[in-house]
């Protein structure tokens, strides 16, 4: 391991380690603007020169491709190389004066305005966009063209290029922040919007989903990483200094082996692009309630503030509204939708409504477009009287449209919500800045997947059907299988925890009790009647009935059956029957029910 | 397809013989299961063969069934014992087969399974007769039938079941004994459906031929559409005689509650009836209830209850073979009850019984999105 | 027909929907035919056909399965099951002419009270039309 001095310090480096690497090991500052550690060293911009003072060829030398061999010395402040990095910066500022970072870092060493003819040039020919691409990407779809002064990054012939994925890699590395990248390539590019942000601001291929993720690591999207895709890139890999990234990973199936389960699988949220009236997705200031609660959060896209978006970009944000309408009901008490009232719109809208007075001061004007105000908890009441004292105002009535047409001075620019106000019989015309719908609870996409997996039963309504409403309000049809959350129907923050614990304690009474009791009507097989066709196994829905090979007859485990008689109903030898069901049970009943003189 | 020729000029039971010894002697079956003359020589049933030299009795096509043998097949292949067998089967006892391997009685694995096509059978009584008077009935019988001189023998018909039975020729067999549209005088065909079956025709060193025997397909269509028109005929006839519960009554009048008919089906797999079950074992006092009620109870009781719920049971199975009514002591006609309400179940579940094994059952499986004339309701 | 023909209805009614809403018909007071006699199964899926036949053979004008909608049901699919066993029981009774509308299967939801009372109320009156069932007094067993 050679040995080297930095500024008088001597230092012990690994073999082939640079110079620019020894120093920054040591915290020793020096300035770069080519340099990127993904990439090979270019010696590019010369700003991070060194004095070599012995060991070496004497004079100026570009750090980053110096290596550090036994006996090398070099100065790393000397007044020689202030000057080198003065002039550099000087020349660098002519040809690109407008470029924040050469701003920032002339004015760092000093260098106030440059001698020479200024030009505007943002692009300061650092070349780690090329290196990037071609080094790491794998594509080399852009390079440096022409000579001297109007030299320019671009593809060749300034084409759109056939090998440009259009990844973007050139322009997260630009410290000058001058790639225009969706002009390089054919195939347009793919956003990565942010799942966690409601796609109101990007991640990256490789991302921690959300700041309280557990566990707390990023995650590669595998449909988007290059390296999974190509084989290219693994900068994260080579920069990674836990050296965690582990590109071989895959999906596993575990078998966990417990007593019972509880699923929560919670909802989805009710798209609204379908519902054209409204013009989400048309009108960039149409937004969701979950995007009005990432805008809110202070872990959001804006910290927290309640910022309209910009008309041109999606991801970016601007200023407060000064009025807001907040839509009720949109998909829920719907009957072209979803009949059932999704229970929590009331009062996170009042919620909505009380932060923009809150956040965006008293002045904004905060509308409810309502059908009926559901505000039936504790407190919930007294919350709506509140809000509504603060100048929110309240409009009986469901909005039916939103539209930017117009019909006057006031309206212009604005997004206007129309609706009937029921109270006063009359059509109202609201403009308003920004306009959040309140969308429905809808149950899981792949609910009745769900179900058929855990042997639940499935509602009109799409949502997990419970045993009964209100004896057995966390209980499946199937034993040991619970209920908590949404995924059993619409409902708020505090039913929630209710219904989940209540589901945890079914669980620990079944754990804790150590045995399982069963209701009586279950089937049963006699075993000197059946002669093991099987029949009854693909009939029954809780995989209850196993054929005994070495007897040759079906068995019924009697804790999984819950005797739904699919078995008996068919036994064409009436081996399997359901207790208190038996065939002679209900002949009876049939024999006394018809039996002369039971009319009446 | 392929197909050998087998010369049959010393005799159909010979040139069979020479065969099935063949796939005995070369190890590709360690037994054969094959119809043969039984020790007085007359009656005929299946017998499971392990030593060539006694395959010499064998007359898989003597004209009759004596019982249908998939009830054999099960019986031997329920727990298997791992051993290739080679079965002789008609259409209607394979067919029987595939049902049964549906509902776990019986397994093919075991199994090379050579289908014989079948002109039909008389009744035991009938057949016992006809062959006191002809040593060489199997002979005499396929000789007529096949060139075209009918199935009638000394004014004695075929049973009425094979007589419309649409199913002369087997399908899902791996070797298929092919006499429709051949000279079994001369010589038959034997026919490989299956990978299985080629092998086993090129272990018996036979010279095979690719495509189908001149004029089969046309000598089989002739058949099957004879049969259809009888069918055809028989279904109008005795559905116009029984469309009311009237009819069905008058038809089971004579009924005895002795159950032959479903010991007699092949597709009847339950160890134990459960009209044979205490559930039908009623009290005094109930028989005394359902006389008041009635004025009338005719004994034995639960017969109409009995063949509606076998119809039930067992009408999307039925293949067609005719056994129930065979096996009846008061000649009732259940074969026509059952191939008529068949005819009408199968077709509403689109299903052909013995047709295709990877085809559930009909009161096997269902879906969800099926039927909706039923409640005729939609949501 | 005599007009004083009044039919039997033989119900075997889930106990989780048809059941319910048949007692919700009645806290609701809503009235239904009397002719409607009510057998509890726990599930649609567990009618035997024989208790079909039985019924039928018992004397009774007509049979009325009440299970849950499709997706509803309380075992998942049991009503599935039932749905295969009347369209099979249609073919055989319907063999020998025993109509259709004899043997009902419908879905009734336990919040359906009313359709409940509505569908007796239906049944009836098309048995009346049919008039007696064919198997009833005819001594058949």
């Amino acid at each position: 391991m050679p040995s080297i001095i930095i500024n008088d310090q001597p230092v012990i480096v690994a073999e082939g380690t640079t110079v620019l690497e020894a120093a920054r090991e040591q915290k020793i500052e020096i300035p770069t603007l080519c340099y990127n550690p993904a990439l090979e060293p270019y010696g590019g911009c010369r700003l991070c020169v060194v004095e070599v003072e012995a060991g070496g060829r004497p004079g100026l030398q570009a750090s980053c491709t110096l290596r550090a061999t036994e006996g090398l010395a070099v100065r790393t402040d000397s007044e020689r190389v202030k000057r080198s990095r003065r002039l550099t910066l000087e020349l660098m500022l002519a040809r690109s004066p407008e470029v924040p970072v050469l701003r920032a870092m002339a004015r760092e060493h000093g260098v106030k305005d440059a001698r020479f003819a200024a030009e505007n040039e943002s692009c300061i020919l650092c070349g780690q966009c090329i290196r990037m691409c071609a080094e790491r990407m794998g594509a080399a779809a852009i390079g440096i063209f022409n000579r001297g002064a109007n030299r320019v990054v671009s593809t060749p012939f300034d084409d759109l290029s056939d090998v440009c994925r259009t990844c973007g890699a050139c322009a997260s590395v630009c410290p000058a922040d001058c790639i225009d990248f969706e002009t390089y390539g054919r195939h347009p590019a793919q956003p990565l919007n942010s799942e966690w942000n409601e796609g109101l601001r990007l991640r990256k291929a490789i991302s921690i989903p959300f700041q309280q993720a557990i566990p707390k690591v990023p995650v590669i999207d595998p449909d988007a990483c290059v390296h999974l895709n190509t084989g290219a890139c693994g900068i994260c890999s080579s920069v990674c200094v836990a050296d965690a990234i582990d590109y071989e990973q895959a999906d596993e199936i575990v078998d966990v082996n417990v007593g019972s389960i509880i699923v929560a699988t919670g909802f989805d949220v009710l798209d609204p692009t379908p519902m054209e009236p409204f013009g989400y997705g048309r009108f960039p200031n149409v937004i969701t309630n979950l995007e009005f609660e990432r805008l809110s959060n202070a872990t959001g896209p804006t910290s927290g503030k309640l910022l309209l978006r910009d008309d041109q970009d999606r991801y970016k944000f601007t200023r407060p509204p000064e009025s807001v309408a907040i839509l009720h009901c949109i998909g829920s008490r719907d009957v072209n939708y979803h009949e059932y009232c999704s229970r929590t719109c009331c009062m996170y809208a009042l919620k909505y409504a009380h932060l923009l007075k809150d956040k965006c001061g008293h002045d904004t004007e905060v509308f409810n477009f309502y059908i009926d105000m559901r505000c039936f908890g504790k407190g919930y009441e007294e919350f709506l009287n509140r809000v509504q004292a603060e100048g929110v105002r309240m409009i009986r009535g469901k909005a039916a449209l939103v539209t930017d047409e117009a019909l006057d001075e006031d309206e212009e620019g604005k997004l206007v919500v129309v609706a009937e106000d029921t109270l006063t019989a009359q059509i109202v015309r609201v403009p308003v800045e920004m306009v959040v719908l309140c969308t429905a609870m809808e149950a899981r996409a792949n609910a009745p997947e769900v179900a058929r997996t855990f042997g639940i039963s499935v509602g009109s309504d799409g949502f997990f059907l419970e045993e009964h409403p209100k004896l057995a309000p966390v209980n499946t049809p199937t034993a040991g299988v619970f209920l908590a959350g949404a995924c059993q129907g619409p409902k708020d923050i505090p039913d929630t925890v209710a219904q989940a614990k209540a589901a945890a304690a079914e669980a620990l009474a079944l754990s804790s009790a150590g045995h399982v009791t069963v209701a009586p009507m279950i089937s049963g097989i006699d075993p000197d009647i059946c002669i093991g066709c099987q029949v009854c196994i693909g009939l029954c829905p809780y995989s209850a009935i196993e054929i005994d090979s070495r007897r040759g007859v079906s068995v019924v485990n009697t804790a999984l059956c819950k005797g739904c008689g699919s078995c008996a109903g068919w036994c064409p030898s009436g081996a399997a029957k359901v207790e208190h069901f038996t065939d002679k049970q209900i002949f009876a009943e049939i024999e006394g029910l018809l039996a002369e003189g039971s009319e009446g | 397809m392929q197909y050998a020729t087998l010369n049959t000029s010393e005799g159909l039971n010979q040139a069979l013989e020479t065969l099935l010894g063949d796939l005995l002697d070369k190890g590709v079956v360690e037994a054969v299961m094959v119809p043969t003359r039984q020790f007085h020589k007359r009656v005929v049933m299946q017998s499971l063969i392990a030593n060539r030299a006694d395959l010499a009795d064998l007359d898989p096509f003597a004209p009759v069934v004596t019982t249908n043998a998939a009830k054999q097949v099960a019986a031997l292949t329920n727990r298997p014992a791992g051993r290739p067998v080679a079965v002789v089967l008609r259409s209607c006892e394979l067919r029987a087969v595939i049902e049964l391997v549906k509902l776990h009685q019986s397994h093919l694995d075991d199994l090379l399974l050579i289908g014989l096509d079948c002109y039909g059978r008389y009744e035991n009584n009938a057949y016992l007769a006809l062959a006191a008077g002809d040593e060489h009935l199997s002979a005499t019988f396929v000789a007529q039938a096949a060139s075209g001189g009918g199935t009638t023998l000394e004014g004695v018909e075929i049973t009425a079941a094979c007589q419309v039975c649409e199913y002369p020729v087997c399908d899902s067999v791996d070797l298929r004994l092919a006499v429709v549209g051949a000279e079994p005088g001369k010589q038959v065909w034997i026919e490989a459906l299956t990978d299985k079956g080629r092998e086993a025709l090129a272990s018996a060193k036979l010279e095979v031929a690719e495509g189908d025997p001149d004029g089969r397909t046309e000598a089989v269509g002739a058949l099957v559409a004879q049969r259809e028109a009888a069918k055809k005929q028989l279904f109008e006839e005795f559905t116009a005689q029984t469309d009311s519960i009237d009819g069905l009554q008058d038809a089971l009048a004579g009924c005895i509650n002795c159950y032959n008919c479903r010991v007699a089906c092949p597709a009847c797999y339950c160890r134990e009836c459960v009209f044979v079950t205490d559930t039908f074992r009623h009290d005094g006092e109930q028989y005394m209830a359902w006389a008041e009620k009635r004025g009338l109870l005719k004994l034995p009781t639960d017969t109409t209850f009995y063949h509606l719920t076998r119809m039930v049971h067992m009408s999307t199975l039925c293949v067609g073979c005719g056994q129930c009514s065979s096996a009846c002591p008061n000649d009732l006609p259940i074969m026509e009850l059952f191939r008529t309400v068949s005819e009408k179940t199968q077709i509403r579940f689109g299903y052909v019984p013995g047709q295709d094994l990877q085809e559930a059952q009909p009161m096997a499986t269902f879906h969800d999105e099926e039927l909706d004339e039923v409640t005729g309701q939609s949501k | 027909m005599s007009k004083d023909f009044e039919p039997t209805i033989t119900a075997f009614l889930c106990n989780w929907c048809t059941f319910t809403a048949a007692d919700l018909a009645g806290t609701s007071r809503l009235s239904y035919p009397a002719n409607v006699k009510i057998i509890r199964m726990m599930c649609s899926g567990m009618v035997d056909p024989k208790f079909v036949l039985k019924a039928f053979l018992e004397g009774t004008d007509g049979v009325f399965i009440g299970g849950c909608w499709p997706g509803d049901c309380h075992y998942i699919n049991g009503n599935m099951k039932a749905r295969r066993r009347v369209a099979l029981l249609h073919e055989v009774l319907g063999r020998f002419g025993v109509d259709r509308d004899r043997l009902w299967l419908r879905w009734v939801a336990a919040s359906e009270g009313n359709m409940f009372a509505e569908t007796v109320e239906e049944m009836t009156s098309r048995l009346m039309e049919l008039g007696p069932c064919e198997m009833k007094g005819k001594k058949v067993a």
